[in-house]
This record gives C-alpha cells, structure tokens and sequence, in this order.
C-alpha cells in the first residue's frame, strides 16, 4: 500500500467511525423513554393503556383538541391544558374543512420534540409526558393553504 | 371550479399552444431555409458548421444558437435559458425574503398569496430551471469537447427536448402555483387562491412537460457519452465530469417514472378524486411517497454534475492531477445506488413509526460516506499542490467545499430521529439545502462560466473587481441566510410560512439581510456581463476549461 492509499484508507476509517457511532446514537436514543415518534394506527399498534387520549383535528385553519371525561366532550381551538408528569397520547387526523376534501397538516411542539403528521383517513398517535410547567407554542409545519401560518396557538402545562 | 370549466380552459388554452408553435415552426422554417441556402452557397454540408466557423468561435452568446442543433448550441440554449429563470427564480427569492420584515403580514398587500407564490415558484423554478438547466448546459456545452466526440446525430432531438423543457418551465411560471415544490394532495386539489392556487393545474402539466424534456435530453447526453465518445478517450480515462453527468442522468431516468405517474394520477383526481383524497381507503401519503423515491435523488442531481466539474476546475489551478481518479468515480457512483434508499427521511413523521424511521436513518449515515470520500479528494487534491491560483473560479470552488461541509454535516445531524423530530419542516432544513445549492449548485455553475467566459463572449474578458464582488457578496450573503435560518430552525421557527411567532423576528432578520446581499451579490455579474458584451474582443475566444482536451477543429463537432 503507497502512502497515498494509507491516507485515504486513514479516513474513509474516520469518516466510518464516525458515522457508526451516529448511526449508534440515533438507534440508542430511541430506546429512550423520553422518545416518542408519531406512529400510524393499525390494530396491531393500538393505544398504549394508562394514558389520557386527547384527539387532535387539523381542519384549515385550525386545530381542535378534544378531551372526554366523566363531564363529557370537551374541544379547545389552537390550544390545550396537560398536567405535568401525566401521560398523554395524541391521536392526531385531519378533518375537512369547507373544502371538498381535507388536506394534510404537521403538528408541531417545538419544545417538547414532538410532532406529527395530520393526515386525512389515517389516525397517527404520538406519546409523550410533559415534564416542566408553562405555556409552550405549537405549530402547523406542513403548508396546508392561506393561513396556514396562523395555525399555531399554545400549549399550557399546569402543576 | 366545475370540471367543465377546468376542460373548456385547458382546450382553449391548447389551441393558443398550438397557434403559438405553428408560428414558432414557420419562423424557424424561413430562417432555416435561409441559413441553408447560404450555405449551400459557399459549398458547406450542413449549415450549422458554415454559421459556426463564420462567426469564428466555439458557441459564443447569441441568438443563434436556439435556431442551431449542433450541442454547443443546445448548451448555449440551456444556459442562457437557466441564467434567465435563475435571475427571476431569485426576484421572487428576493422579494419574498423582504415581504417577512414582520412576524404579521403587512408589508404588501395580500400578502400571504402572495408569499405561497412567489416561494412556490422560487423552489420549482430553481431547481428544475437553474440547477437541472445549468448542469445541461454545461454538459452540452463541455461534453463534446472532452470526449472528442466527432458528430452529434441528436441535435434535433435534443431540441425538441429543449423545447418541451422551457415551455414547461413557462406553464410552471403562468401558473401562479402556490401548492410548495411537493404538489401534496389533497391541498394540490383545491383550484382556488387560498388552496393550490387557481390554476394548479396547469402547473401540473407544466411539471410532466419539464420531466418529458429532461427525460429525453438525458437519453441523447447519455448515448453521447457512452456511445459517441472518441476511442481516444477510453471510458475509465473519461474526465471525471462525464462520469458525474453519467451517473446523474441515470439517476434521473431510475427515479423520475414515480414522479412522472403521480403527477398523471394527480391530474386524473381533479376531474375524478379517486387517488389521493384520504376517502375510501385512498392516502394521500402514497402520494408523498411517490414524490420523495423521486425528490430524494433529485437533491443529488443537483449536486453530481457540479462535483465532478470541481474534479476539472482544480487541475487548472494547482496544475496537477486530481488526488485519486478511481476513488472519485467510485464515489459518485456509489452515490447512484444510495440515493435510492433514503427517501423515507423526508417523512419520518408521517407515521412511519419506528422500524421504517430506523432504516431510512440508518442508510442516510451510509449516503454521507461517498461525499465524505469527495471531499476528501478534494483537499487532498489541494493540499499536495505547490502553488494554487486563487482566482475567482478557484475561490468559488474552495467556497463550495466550505458550504458543503457545513451542509453535510447538518444533513447527517437531521437524519438521528431525535433530531429530525425536532428540525423537520423548519427553517433548519432550509438553511441545510441552501449552504449545498448556493455554494454546490450555484457556485459551481458560476465558477465553470467566469473559466468559459471568453468563449462565451466570443474572446472578452471578465472585469476582475466585479466579478469578486459577485464572489465575496454570494459567498457572505449566503452564508449569513443559512446561518440565521440553522439556528431560528432548532428553536423551532417553521419554514414556508408567511407569518410567524414574535420571538422568531431576528432570526428572519437576519436571514432578510443575507438574502439581500446575495440579491445585489448577482447584479454584479449581470454588470459584468453587460460590461463585456460592450466591450471590444481583446482575447482568444477559447477558454482554460477545454484547453487541455485540445479542441477538434471547428466544425468538426455538430452537424445535424
Ligand atoms: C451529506 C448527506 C446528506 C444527508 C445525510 C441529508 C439528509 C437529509 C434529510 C434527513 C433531510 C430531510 C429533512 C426533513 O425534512 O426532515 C434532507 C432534506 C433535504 N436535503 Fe439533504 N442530506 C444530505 C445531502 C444533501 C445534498 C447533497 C443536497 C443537495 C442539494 C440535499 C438537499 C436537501 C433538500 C433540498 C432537502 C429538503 C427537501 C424539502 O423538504 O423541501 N441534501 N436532507
Ligand atoms: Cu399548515
Ligand atoms: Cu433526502
């Protein structure tokens, strides 16, 4: 082997260290229990149990957070109020609006890591356990048309 | 709008198209018969030879070369068509950059429509009329020359094919589209301004036409390459450029198919939504899909031409040879089967879910290894010259490699699902894209021009000053864009919006200051070029670029 070949085989070594270690990494965070990752549901990957569902619409150009307890339905626009160190799963579609058809959105919580796709005829869930108090913003994040930018509001998180 | 409506427009529309071409073809028919006759004249075969050693240069700027088939003239077309849409793909940067000074849309009225226009239209254009119409060009242009290639039989072809292409590319712009680069259904459906824009459609079909044109371009470039080549020019002995545009072309003909079909099942939905509504078991998802087995190669196809064109640029500032041919060519085609595979990372959440996000993750860490072996090759190349030129062209090039480190290194970042998760559809893949297509894509593109120039000025020189004007205010504007959007977009800040949270103001406003001093960055080359075009030849029209594969002699390469 000339030096030149030493130098390059040197570092495509590097660069492969590297990108395994990543590639560790990436595998190895996911093991985390803060992980989540919006998942599309099937009846072979249901709900998780002991969690509170809260069930999230895109329509354009709003968001629609909806709750059931003893008291019944309960919808807020653009916004919702989680308990802190409680588990929440969102179960996350799209409805339509006054449009034909209904279009896909992405829901966003920047601070929390956590987002998902609104899309329509399919239910995505994402679960995750707000650890801090305080108002957060939430997002669209997929172009859904005119106001798509002023679908966002805030999340509360109350002791 | 009824379905009606949407057919009475479009066959009254095509009739104008067919009135249109009919003029355009009896134009071309006189002139033509015109050059012909002159030619017979003076005893020349073909009349593109004749015109071409009449002017005396080796395709320089000049009208002629759209009535011309020979490839320097389809080069030249690309070219100039390219440089065009990337000066107005670059208004609308420009403008729509501006038009978010503040977080609540005021500045023009009507903003919002506005903005989803103008952005739409500044990705589809810059991508598919800049990047893709430049890296034709360029291959047209520097192909026969490097491959010694004695006659191009496929002029006519590859004009047609030309033709389709910008037609396309002039729907696309007539649209008025605001449905994002994507085309997602079932927004895609909605033919009004506050949806897809009004007429969406034709931005549709604008779309097929630029895929039908680089589709058949690409045969003609691939066939020149492979089977028109000289035998003095073995295929393992091909200049690395010729294997960059090889690879590219493949790529383009394996993965455009999936785009070309979902485009037509789209069209079909706006007459009968049967496809991709999310109503009776239809997903709008298998839509996304099919765009991104196609939109993942895309991205690479902007950037494979443009590397194997370094390959030649550096040689001609350090005088030696490149570090490692074989490792380069093995690098860029090993990108080839890579790109295929990673698609899925533009849609981790989507609803993969867990198994598919950690495959399409994984295999993105492996796609980065052939541009680490290019990068690689590059300063290796560099570091074992004596002496390098830093002229512009060069300076462009060291520019580029800069970029793409930083943007190599934020694409491997956002391909870990924690950080995806925290980065997709923000400005944070915005800033990514941007350091490769303005220091990869463009910079590239205007280093091979600045070492073309006298050729295609037929033998002036650029203005030094103003062309490192034009270098350092692209090189710093951009830089400074993509800065402010990486670090807005980790904190959250969404990309594609017209209107955004307070909080995010200063990451905007940077951006918006990055945004301008690139815009006035390319009146600097706009002045430079005027200022040559006025100027008296003072220089031999040809160019350091070709030199070395010693031109054939003029006329040889053409005919039609
Ligand atoms: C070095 C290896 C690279 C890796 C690992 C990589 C990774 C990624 C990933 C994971 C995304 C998806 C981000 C998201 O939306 O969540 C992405 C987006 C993108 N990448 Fe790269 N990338 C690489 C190189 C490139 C190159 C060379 C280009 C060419 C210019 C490029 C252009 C783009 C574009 C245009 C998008 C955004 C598409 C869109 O959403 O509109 N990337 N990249
Ligand atoms: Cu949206
Ligand atoms: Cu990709």
């Amino acid at each position: 082997m000339n030096s030149k070949a030493k130098i390059e085989a040197l570092w495509i070594i590097g660069v492969l260290v590297v990108l395994v270690v990543a590639a560790g990494i990436n595998i190895y965070t996911t093991e985390s229990p803060n992980f989540t990752i919006a998942t599309k549901e099937t009846p072979s990957s249901p709900i998780p149990g002991n969690t509170t569902v809260v069930y999230v619409e895109g329509v354009q150009w709003s968001w629609l957070f909806t709750t059931y307890n003893s008291t019944g339905k309960h919808t807020t626009t653009d916004g919702v109020t989680l308990t802190v160190n409680h588990t929440y799963t969102f179960v996350i579609t799209s409805i339509k609006g006054s449009h034909q058809f209904a279009v896909i959105h992405d829901l966003y919580i920047p601070q929390f890591d956590v987002q998902a796709y609104a899309v329509p005829g399919q239910n995505n869930t994402i679960t995750f356990t707000p650890i801090h108090t305080g108002t957060f913003i939430i997002e669209c994040v997929e172009y859904c048309g005119y106001l798509h930018y002023e679908m966002r509001g805030y999340l509360t998180v109350v002791a | 709008m009824s379905a009606t409506m949407l057919l009475l427009e479009v066959s009254i529309i095509l009739s104008f198209v067919f009135v249109i071409l009919f003029f355009m073809y009896y134009k071309y028919l006189t002139v033509k018969t015109g050059m012909d006759n002159a030619s017979d004249e003076s005893d020349y075969y073909d009349s593109s030879s004749y015109f071409r050693e009449k002017r005396k240069s080796n395709g320089a700027i000049s009208t002629s070369a759209f009535v011309l088939t020979d490839s320097k003239s389809i080069g030249l077309r690309y070219l100039m068509t390219s440089l065009v849409f990337f000066f107005i793909a670059g208004t609308f940067g420009v403008i729509m950059r501006v038009s978010l000074i503040e977080p609540t849309p005021t500045l023009f009225a009507h903003r919002e429509v506005l903005y989803d226009i103008l952005t739409t239209e500044h990705s589809i254009l810059m991508i598919y009329m800049w990047a893709v119409g430049s890296a034709f060009g360029l291959a047209y242009y520097l192909l026969p020359t490097f491959l010694k290639i004695k006659n191009d039989k496929y002029g006519n072809i590859s004009s047609w094919a030309y033709w389709i292409y910008v037609l396309g590319g002039i729907f696309i712009l007539l649209s008025r589209t605001s449905t994002r680069w994507y085309y997602y259904p079932p927004l895609a459906l909605q033919l009004n301004p506050y949806g897809a824009g009004s007429m969406n459609w034709l931005a549709v079909i604008g779309m097929e036409m630029i895929f039908i044109g680089i589709a058949i371009a690409s045969i003609t470039v691939i066939r020149m390459i492979i089977f028109d080549r000289s035998q003095e020019v073995p295929m393992t002995k091909m200049p690395l450029f010729a294997w960059g545009v090889l690879f590219t072309l493949i790529m383009f003909l394996a993965s455009a198919p999936f785009m070309m079909a979902a485009l037509v099942m789209l069209f079909y939905d706006f007459f009968n939504p049967i496809f991709f509504t999310g109503v009776g078991g239809s997903s709008p998802i298998s839509f996304a899909e099919l765009f991104w087995v196609w939109g993942h190669p895309i991205v690479y196809i902007a950037i494979l031409p443009q590397f194997g064109l370094i390959y030649e640029i550096i040689p001609k500032f350090t005088g030696k040879k490149i570090f490692s041919y074989s490792s380069g060519v093995l690098a860029l085609g090993l990108l080839m089967p890579l790109s295929e595979l990673v698609w899925g990372h533009h849609l981790l959440n989507s609803g993969l879910g867990l198994a598919w996000g950690l495959f399409f993750t994984t295999a993105s860490f492996a796609v980065t290894i052939p541009s680490a072996i290019t990068v690689f090759n590059y300063i290796a190349t560099l570091w074992s010259a004596e002496k390098i030129r830093l002229t512009v062209p060069m300076l462009f090039v060291i520019n580029g490699i800069f970029d793409f480190i930083i943007g190599g290194i934020t694409g491997v970042m956002q391909s870990t699902l924690v950080i995806n998760e925290e980065v997709h559809g923000t400005y944070w893949i915005t800033g990514h894209f941007h350091f490769i297509f303005m220091g990869i894509t463009t910079g590239i593109a205007f280093a091979a021009i600045y070492m073309i120039w006298p050729s295609l000025t037929s033998g002036r020189k650029y203005d030094q000053r103003l062309a490192n004007w034009h270098l350092s205010l692209t090189a710093i504007g951009s830089f400074i864009m993509s800065i402010g959007w990486t670090v807005g977009g980790f904190l959250g800040m969404p990309r594609y919006v017209s209107g955004y949270f307070a909080r995010f103001q200063v990451y905007q406003d940077i951006a918006i200051a990055g945004g301008v001093i690139i815009g006035i960055g390319q009146l600097f080359f706009l002045a430079n070029l005027i200022k040559s075009l006025l100027e008296e030849p003072s220089t031999s029209p040809s160019n350091v670029l070709e030199e070395v594969y010693k031109l054939p002699s003029p006329g040889a390469v053409g005919g039609d």
